[in-house]
């Protein structure tokens, strides 16, 4: 047998699409870009630009302009010293892939940028595998003329891949390099992440930023959709992916003014009982224990969860404590103990208190044994912990040999 | 106690004596010495001095030469030979004067590759820390990965992590592949047939990426005695090898000793079953204190047999002095084995051939193989794990029924004399093949032109063309898919999919083994008893769809053995000889797989109590097969009863003979046989290979016909049953 003929007699067909849709030379584009040259050959480029008083969700896109991010630092991201939002460049790839890998090619990557009057999306778009280092290049130089990168989830995702097609290609990718880089992913998540089922662009869009997408194409089509592009050379068939790229490049510009406003509030401006606890505990982590307080309590006052409420309460007493207001400590853990008589936690913490702050081994035996029955009703693990603590409370009230453990 | 001493205690025991067919002393051997080579570095001199090693085995010298002179090696010498100091010298050498330089060792499993790590762990220690050793595989951490990557001057691990989680990320190990000095192969031997075909396309993917990032490393190999060390180091690597095999190691006297369970049952010519004969040997030795190894052939044997010698050895107070060990254990539980081993709390382990491999677990000084281990090598390989230098040492080989261990056993010679197998591989194997240039073009695009190993696939890319997998651009083929080839594709087995078994005890849901999809109709199906640890479950649920099997906890007195029917349909015929006596044919087949039916087994007695439906899907295979078959003239006097059972017996037969000639794993081949084949129109025999698209045997049976009559006939004579049996052509039917 022949070796083609084996082939398609013994191997199973993998895709089910026809072979034979390729009409090779009736290439249409039309997407209004334009073919740039370059020394590794064309690239094809779109550019779109929005005035800054264009509103894309809940602002304008002056504000994100305008507003200062030196305040992104409260939600774990440094911007550089004297960043401006002239020098960030706003990064957003569209891929043949999820899955990563060497053969995950980027065959589109959105750019965004300010300028006083205007925000511009530059799209490059690589019309078949043998363009991409052109697209490469020009992404490279692109790179080079701003300090700052913005992305979403770019860390994890469209760097990494964006540094293996560097790699391949055998090209430096110079324009990344030192360059200071937020992803607005994180920083969502500092805010958003007990709030929100997904920390997902589109539900944050849906959540905060108040977008709504029309006729938008899911994410997971947009590689299949790419290689049907390939093969019909239909420019028509990607205009859903480039205003996908486009949308989501606006949103981060929104979200980072969402974000920065958000990282501004001071305790008595919050509203939303997620975002104060997450700037409390941004303020716990740098031990501005007043301030955490502050946020904590705007966070309890508008709380209407349960979970939450009791995390507050364990948090705000662990700042007590911390502050040595341990008095105070006590009666938030008595509280959580009212709410929920299972909380190993605040027993464990009372009974530390008895035992060690006010020496009433009474108190803490008896704290400790309840909590002890408990644990072991819910097989936790902590039930060993209470054991050893009360054989240490009754050691220490029988020989009242007062040995601090 | 001594060797001496049980051969003693099996000679005066007539229950022993009369079933020893066969003993030979394989005396001590003085080993062959050479100076340390003059370009080894001095720290690296002061270190084996530290070690107590002041000259080197002459093979390890030789493989120092000969590498340091640029050859690809390959060391084909024994267990316990001293090897891996064949390629960590040179290695450490270059990693010593150049620190940039990186090496990528790759073992054949897991336990090897951490053993080797501890080693070279050592060896960092006393160099100053600066060589940087770490095992890769599917334990390592997502932390520690990144170290790795960037640091770590030696990487070990194994093809199948090279496979799926190095190769298809190659631009995260820039650094590795752009100073790749050394490749070093452990264990060549082992990458033989469908392995070692995926094994040779996974290397010269590997060729692909190091020359991408401009280096060209040596490749260091070394294998067990196998006949063909250069075709084969050749084959697998794609490159011309100079192969070292004068062994300078000394080794300790060793008894080999031969044992033929007693016939129990003559007019059926059934033998005593050689796990329950096993046993007993077993239980000899380890009451004598001989720290002892016992193989069996499956892990359904593994598990009986422990749980039976458990059982004895409870009497006598410890039965946590024998342990199982098999590859359906999860890697922490096998390494916990590994340990109490080597310290020397457990007395006996009981293993499938996973313990074949030279992993250390310290001074082993009886092995007791159950049944012949299919091929010569790997005979040698059991034997030897028993094995120390000052002590003789003890290797008990005990037959089982089948005609390859009844010819073994009653031919002595052909086991000592005959030398040891060919390794095979068919690296162009096209469902091989296929996989592997998908993984390449995904890893790198291919340029027109370019060879994959010998081979030029220019064909088979256009064709993944067609099919939309690639696309070709301006002269190269790019991957144009979402997915991630490797994933789908296991070195090891025909499927990647395996079957989870899951523990229900007590509302409970945890996983406690896996096994591949083949074996899942096997061993998993509805009713089956899977046994674990020495405990049963019986599988309340097979869920074919989601891969999983919900077992439960019991207690039986029996086990379960499940029977695979196959039906097999010629598609195409690549050769015929025509002739009055018998048509010869090899070609492509298509083989359908069913298991209908399970029997339940009763414990120790054996006796049959009763059977159960199998119902799991068919499962399909193209693969390639030899056969014959008897024209009309000559079968058409017979009775259909009566032509029946000699094709069965032939079938038989010929399935084991086959192996023998090919020097090939039995399991490699299935048989069957067709009365009246709708091809043919014949009575018909196949001989088929158990892997899709065949490795190449099929043809090599076709032209060694003759020679399988003639073994076939010498056997017949032989066999010293009136009307057949299970060690000639098969059991006589009713």
């Amino acid at each position: 047998m022949e070796l083609t003929s084996k082939l398609r007699k013994f191997l199973p067909r993998q895709n089910t699409a026809s072979p034979h849709s390729s009409k090779k030379r009736n290439r249409r584009l039309d997407l209004d870009g334009q073919e740039i040259m370059t020394p590794y050959g064309a690239c094809y480029v779109v550019e779109k630009s929005f005035p800054l008083s264009e509103y894309h969700g809940h602002w304008a896109l002056g504000k994100a302009y305008n507003n200062s991010y030196a305040c992104l630092e409260k939600l774990g991201q440094r911007p550089p010293k004297a960043f401006h939002m002239q020098n960030a460049l706003f990064l957003d790839t569209e891929t043949t892939g999820l899955a990563g890998g060497t053969g995950t090619y980027a065959f589109l990557v959105g750019l965004g940028t300010f300028t006083e009057s205007n925000f511009i999306v530059k799209q490059f778009l690589m019309r078949d595998y043998n363009e991409e280092l052109a697209m490469l290049y020009l992404l490279n130089k692109e790179l080079k003329s701003k300090n700052t990168i913005i992305s979403f989830n770019g860390k994890t995702f469209d760097l990494p891949l964006l540094q293996t097609r560097f790699t391949i290609s055998r090209l430096p990718l110079e324009g990344a390099k030192g360059k200071d880089h937020l992803d607005l992913l994180h920083m969502a998540r500092r805010l958003w992440r007990h709030k929100l089922a997904s920390c997902s662009l589109n539900s944050l869009e849906t959540h905060v930023l108040g977008i709504t997408r029309h006729d938008d194409i899911p994410g997971f089509e947009i590689p299949s959709r790419y290689f049907e592009f390939l093969h019909t050379g239909q420019g028509h068939i990607l205009k859903q992916v480039l205003d996908h790229n486009v949308i989501d490049i606006l949103s981060m510009a929104t979200l980072s003014h969402r974000l920065a406003t958000t990282a501004k509030l001071k305790p008595e401006e919050c509203v939303c009982p997620w975002e104060a606890e997450a700037l409390a505990k941004q303020a716990f982590s740098t031990r501005d224990y007043s301030l955490s307080l502050a946020y904590y309590t705007a966070a309890r006052n508008h709380s209407q969860n349960g979970e939450q409420y009791s995390r507050i309460l364990h948090s705000t007493a662990l700042i007590h404590k911390r502050m040595g207001q341990l008095d105070d400590a006590c009666l938030l853990w008595k509280k959580l103990l009212e709410v929920n008589e299972n909380d190993l936690l605040a027993h464990e913490e009372l009974a530390k208190y008895y035992e060690h702050r006010l020496k009433d081994l009474n108190s803490a035996q008896r704290v400790t044994k309840h909590a002890l029955a408990i644990a072991w009703s819910l097989r936790s693990p902590k039930a060993s912990d209470f054991e050893h603590r009360l054989q240490r409370i009754d050691g220490k009230s029988k020989g009242k040999n007062h040995v601090n453990a | 106690m001594s060797v001496e001493r049980v051969l003693n205690i099996f000679d005066n025991n007539s229950r022993f004596e009369k079933n020893i067919t066969f003993r030979h002393t394989l005396s001590a051997k003085v080993g062959t010495y050479a100076e340390f080579p003059p370009s080894l570095p001095t720290k690296l001199r002061e270190l084996l001095i530290n070690k107590g090693i002041t000259q080197l085995y002459s093979h390890q010298e030789q493989a120092f030469k000969a590498s340091k002179e640029g050859n690809d090696v390959v060391v084909v010498t024994p267990t316990a030979s001293g090897k891996t100091l064949c390629y960590n010298l040179p290695v450490i050498t270059t990693l010593v004067e150049q620190e940039e330089a990186r090496a990528l060792y790759l073992f054949p499993t897991k336990a090897l590759a951490q053993d080797q790590v501890a080693e070279l762990m050592s060896w960092s220690e006393q160099l100053g820390g600066k060589l940087k050793t770490y095992t890769y595989d599917g334990d390592t951490p997502g932390n520690a990965r990144i170290a790795i990557r960037s640091a770590g001057s030696i990487v070990v691990t194994n093809p199948d992590m090279l496979h799926s989680g190095i190769l298809p990320h190659h631009t995260k190990w820039m650094r590795l592949f752009e100073n790749l000095k050394y490749v070093v192969i452990d264990e060549l031997h082992i990458y033989r047939g469908v392995f070692g075909s995926h094994v040779a396309n996974v290397l010269r993917r590997l060729e692909r990426v190091f020359n991408f990032y401009g280096s060209n490393p040596q490749f260091i190999c070394t294998s067990a005695t196998i006949a063909n060390p250069q075709e084969h180091g050749e084959a697998l690597l794609g490159r011309p090898v100079k192969i070292i095999a004068e062994n300078g190691a000394p080794s300790g006297k060793k008894e080999i000793v031969f044992y033929n369970p007693p016939v129990v049952n003559k007019p059926l010519g059934i033998r005593r079953s050689s796990l329950l004969e096993a046993e007993a040997v077993a239980h000899e030795v380890i009451k004598a204190d001989l720290p002892t190894i016992v193989f069996t052939r499956s892990r359904l044997d593994t598990e009986v047999l422990v749980s039976y010698l458990r059982k004895s050895f409870h009497k006598l107070g410890d039965p946590e002095t024998i342990r199982a060990y098999r590859g359906g254990y999860l890697p922490k539980q096998r390494r916990e084995i590994e340990k109490s081993l080597r310290v020397g709390n457990v007395k006996g382990v009981v293993s499938t051939n996973a313990l074949e491999l030279g992993i250390d677990i310290g001074s082993l000084q009886a092995a007791v193989l159950t049944g012949y281990p299919g091929t010569i090598a790997s005979t040698w390989q059991q034997l030897g794990r028993a094995g120390r230098r000052n002590e003789t040492s003890l290797a008990i080989l005990i037959a089982n029924s089948s005609p390859l261990n009844q010819f073994v056993i009653q031919n002595p010679d052909y086991f000592l004399k005959q030398g040891v197998e060919f390794a095979r591989i068919n690296p162009n194997n096209l469902y091989i093949l296929v996989s592997h240039l998908k993984c390449a073009a995904f890893e790198l695009p291919f340029v027109q032109g370019e060879r994959f190993g010998d081979f030029v696939p220019d064909e088979i890319l256009n064709y993944l063309c067609e099919e939309m997998i690639l696309r070709k651009v301006d002269k190269r083929w790019y991957w144009m898919g979402e997915n991630y080839p490797a994933t789908e594709i296991s070195l090891r087995s025909a499927s990647t999919e395996n079957f989870a078994i899951i523990d229900t005890t007590h509302g409970q849901t945890k996983v406690i083994g896996e096994v591949d999809r083949f074996s899942a109709a096997m061993l998993v199906h509805e009713g089956a008893i899977y046994i674990h640890e020495s405990n049963q479950y019986h599988i309340d649920k097979l869920d074919w769809e989601r891969q999983k099997a919900y077992a439960r906890q019991v207690k039986v007195d029996y086990y379960t053995d499940a029977n695979l029917a196959v039906e097999l349909k010629v598609l195409d015929v690549s050769d015929r000889i025509k002739s009055p006596q018998v048509n010869l044919n090899w070609g492509e087949v298509m083989v359908v797989a069913k298991t209908h039916m399970y029997k339940k087994i009763k414990f120790h007695t054996h006796e049959n109590l009763g059977w159960g439906n199998i119902s799991v899907p068919e499962q399909e295979m193209h693969t390639t097969a030899y056969w014959f078959s008897i024209p009309q003239e000559n079968s058409v006097s017979y009775e259909r009863d009566v032509l029946q059972s000699a094709l069965l017996g032939i079938a038989h037969l010929f399935g084991n003979i086959a192996s023998l000639e090919l020097m090939c794993e039995p399991s490699d081949l299935g048989v069957t046989a067709q009365i009246r084949s709708p091809f043919t129109g014949e009575p018909t025999v196949y001989i088929y290979e158990k892997y899709p698209g065949g490795v190449g045997f099929s043809e090599r049976l076709y032209a060694a016909h003759n020679n399988l009559v003639e073994r076939a006939l010498s056997i017949l004579h032989n066999c010293p049953c009136p009307t057949g049996c299970p060690s000639c052509v098969g059991p006589a039917k009713k």
